[in-house]
Formats: C-alpha cells, structure tokens, sequence
C-alpha cells in the first residue's frame, strides 16, 4: 500500500470526509483524488470490503451521504466504544455485566438488526447516561443502573438504546458532523499510519457526538421504538416510562443528571410524549412477572423488589446479599405469588 | 377481550397492592390533572376517590402503567403518567447511598478509586482508547441461543406488536424472523 504511505494531511482529511459522506457521483472526479481515496478507504476497510473501489471517484463534502456498510459501521461502533472505555472502565462484576448482555441481546433480537455483534455494558460512573455507538454498542452507566428497580425497566432503557443503534442516529450524526469538523482535526493528524489515525479521528467524532447529543425528535423515536421493542420481547412496556418518572424527579442540574440533561430532551417531555402514543390495550401487559423480579433483585441485591419490606410477605424471597437501602426513588415494583399468562 | 384480560391482570394487582399497602415505603408525588382513584388498576374499577389537578399524594406502589397512591385514609389506583413524583434529593441523597449501592453493584467500594465520579465533556471529548477494556467488554456477551434461555427462565414470551409511527423501522416480532 505505497499510495497510503505518500498520503499527507490532506489526504487524511479527504479521506475521512470521503469514508464519512462518501457518494457516486459520476463526474468530476480528479485522478490524484481517486487514488488517495482507494489507498485509504481500502485501508480502512474491515470484512473484506473494499470501500475504496466502491467509491471510484474523488470525493466532495457536499455530496449526498453514503449508506456506510455494515462491517464498517461495526468497525467505527468498535472504535467508539473503546475510546468510551477511555473515559469510564466497566464495572468489575461479570455476573451483571452478562446479565445485562443476555436482557439486551433478546431485546436485540426483536429489533429489526438482530445479528449484529450487540454488546451492553455497565460503566463504572457515578454519573446517570447512556450512550449507544453504532454497530451495536450499548452503555448504561452505574449511576442510571442505581435508578432502577426491575428488569423491564432496565428493558426499557437498553430498548431505547437498542433503538438508536438500529435507526442509525449516531451513525449518521457522525457522518453530518465528520465532514464539518474534521478539518479541525487536520492538524493533529501526520502522515503515516493514516488507518489508525483516521480510524481514532472517527472515533473522536463519535465521542463529540456523546457530548452533543442527538435531535430531540431521534430521542423521540427511539422512546417510541424502545418501547415497541421491549413489548415485543416480553416485557411490560412501561418500564422506560418509570425511569424517566423517577428521573423527573431528580435535580434537572448538572450535579444530577450532568451531560445527560445537556443531551436529551426534558424527561417530563418524554412522558407526555410516550403517554400520547403508548396504546391502551398495552395496560394489560403491565402484569408482575416474579421470575423477572426475582432475578432483578439477586444481580443488583438491594435495588429489586425483593429487596423491599415486602419482601417478608414473600416465603420463596432471595436474601438480599447485602442490606442496603433501596435505591433513592423506590416506590418499589411488586412481585405477585404466582404468574399469569 | 381486552377487559377480560385486564381483569385477570387486576386480581394479581389487588392481591399485590395490598401486601404493601401500610408499609414505610410511601413517597410523595402531587397529580398533575384531575384523577379518579380507581380500586383495582383497571379503568373500568370502581372510583373510590376523585382528586384535583396538583393534589398531594403519597406513592404506594408502581405496577407498570398503574401507580397506587395513598391519599388521607384512601388508597387506590390511578395511571402512572397521572402523578409527578415529589423532587429528591439528588446529589446528597445519592452520595449518601453511595456505599450501600456500589456495594450492591459489586463494586465492594473499589469503584470509589478506580470508577469514574462523573462523566464529562471534557472527559468524553479527551479519553484515550482502553482496548483491554473494549476485550473485556467483548467477553461479556451473549448469543442469540443465550439469550433465548435466558428469556425463558424469566418466563418472557415475544408478542407481535406494530410500530407506533410509520417513520419508525418495523421490525420482527419473532427472534430469528429477521434476514
Ligand atoms: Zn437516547
């Protein structure tokens, strides 16, 4: 690949403005261009495909987004992710890590990008967030995690997650936003190594989009299909719901809530807005479900139900494994002696 | 058919309110419209109160789309998206938990020196990559067959529901019906 290795800066630039916002177009192509473009789009390329043939022709900032292919989109969620790693580690106890991955991959699966790579963790910050990269990376942090009191409500947050991820929100957010900032990055980039380097210029983007936020009306619909998600999964559908109530009631400052209340509309605009959707007939799934409650409680002992007074009503209740309060907000979710179908 | 499974849903409810009815669990919250409280969690129950707009009234339970409230000597039912909750204390109420939590995440305090206390910008904006984390993170993961047992045990039975927006994507309602 000597054509990567003669590429200067702005080679780097074009290129990621090209990865990024990459088109077809048929005419005006420069020589010199193409080939910048192939060495690096083909360098960048994961999974076998080659992006840089596939773009052909030099490119232009203003052109119509590219559909990014899949691979490439894991790759970038990937680099992401790791670069969100970065700036919180996971929190160090595999059991909820798993659990959290098996509740989130059989939402996944009732998405409309079931096989992708999906990957759910918990960030060890005390700050209350969530963040989804492309590709089919789900972060809640540990602050949110102690919000909640059941396992529909965790369902409710990794659906609307989930559902980012399957709309492409990040994705194409950072394709928008690549192509105005990335010229600010220019010099910070060398020449050499361009794969790594515009692979970690990607990833930077992604974490500006962290920051940023999304649309109001992306959060919307993820609220909207988080919860069609969660209901198709099995779940009671009002779980996503009950989070953002007792999010409502938290401080709406920084010392609360932090980047999230920069990045997500009002929770109380969230709730009117889902209360105007979420149909009526989905009340008659809002039915506890003990095996939920049960297993809820054993992995975060002292926020389940099973951990609340009431639990001494309940003979079969798992000894909470430390006698910790419960969770700040706990009007606390109920488990029933027995299922109903 | 839709109240026959409502009423169903409501007898498990009732049953379930009542066991925490009278327990120290209590939080309050003000309406945020008139509300009848209802006697079951069904919109069909008997009324056996009515409230006004921004009346105060203490959460008993949540169940769902229900919320069993506490008002006076009257407890009952109304919709969750009814009621406000009271606002909490926040920071302070949540570094006061702070030990009993992360020890119920695991953390056995460790978190206090290698977790993050809050996740900024700027911390956002300046974080190098971990890869050892992003391999670890990849340990965690689960396959679809996997996660179908695990929703088993939970007794989690995929249902068909429809998009509530044209814009937004359909997807499968069955796992593995997608491709
Ligand atoms: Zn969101």
């Amino acid at each position: 690949m000597s054509a990567r290795r003669a590429i200067g800066g702005g080679g780097t630039l074009l290129a990621i403005v090209a990865l990024l916002s990459g088109c077809a177009t048929s005419g005006g192509g420069q020589p010199s261009g193409t080939d910048i473009l192939k060495g690096v789009l083909s360098g960048y390329s994961v999974g076998g495909v080659n992006v840089g043939a596939a773009a052909g022709v030099a490119m232009s900032a203003n052109d119509a987004m590219r559909e990014i292919p899949e691979p490439e989109e894991i790759q970038m969620g990937n680099d992401i992710a790791a670069a969100l790693l970065g700036a919180a580690p996971l929190v160090d106890n595999r059991a909820q890590q798993v659990y959290v991955n098996d509740v989130g991959r059989w939402l996944a699966l009732h998405s409309a990008r079931p096989d992708l790579p999906w990957k759910f963790g918990i960030l060890d910050t005390d700050s209350i967030n969530a963040f989804a990269t492309p590709g089919g990376n789900v972060f809640l942090s540990r602050g949110l995690v102690m919000q909640m009191h059941s396992e529909s409500e965790l369902a409710g947050v990794l659906a609307h997650e989930i559902s980012h991820v399957v709309l492409k929100h990040h994705l194409k957010d950072i394709q928008k936003n690549a192509t105005k900032n990335m010229a600010l990055d220019l010099a910070s980039l060398k020449a050499g190594g361009l794969v790594g380097e515009a692979a970690q210029a990607v990833a930077r983007v992604g974490m500006e989009g962290f920051v940023r936020g999304l649309s109001r009306e992306d959060e919307m619909q993820a609220d909207r299909l988080g919860v069609v998600i969660a209901a198709r999964a099995g779940y009671d559908p009002y779980g996503l719901p009950i989070v953002l109530q007792d999010l409502a009631a938290l401080p709406q400052d920084e010392s609360a809530m932090g980047q999230f209340l920069h990045t997500h509309p009002a929770p109380t605009e969230r709730l009117a807005a889902l209360e105007a959707i979420m149909p009526a007939s989905w009340e008659a799934w809002s039915i506890a479900n003990p095996a939920l409650a049960g297993r809820f409680a054993r992995t975060f002992p002292g926020q389940g139900v099973a951990a609340a007074p009431a639990a001494a009503a309940r003979p079969a209740a798992q000894k909470p494994a430390t006698p910790s309060k419960p969770a700040a907000k706990a009007p606390a979710k109920t488990a029933t002696p027995k299922p109903v179908p | 058919m839709n109240v026959k499974v409502s009423m169903l849903a409501l007898a498990v409810l009732a049953a379930t309110g009542s066991t925490l009815a009278g327990s120290a669990w209590a939080d309050p919250g003000t309406t945020v419209r008139p509300v009848d409280l209802k006697a079951m969690p069904a919109s069909d129950a008997k009324t056996v109160l009515s409230l006004p707009k921004d009346a105060p009234v203490d959460v008993v339970t949540r169940q769902g789309a229900w919320i069993q409230l506490k008002s006076g000597k009257t407890t009952g039912w109304a919709k969750l998206f009814d009621v406000r909750l009271a606002p909490t204390g926040g920071p302070a109420r949540a570094s006061s938990n702070s030990e009993a939590l992360n020890l119920a995440l695991g953390n056995r305090g460790s978190s206090l020196t290698t977790g993050v206390r809050g996740l900024d910008a700027d911390m956002l904006e300046k974080a190098a990559p971990n890869p050892a984390q992003f391999a670890k993170l990849q340990t965690f993961a689960q396959t679809a067959a996997e996660a179908s047992a695990f929703a088993r045990a939970g007794n989690l039975k995929s249902r068909d529901v429809a998009p509530l927006a044209p814009a937004d994507v359909a997807a499968p309602a069955t796992p593995g019906a997608a491709k």
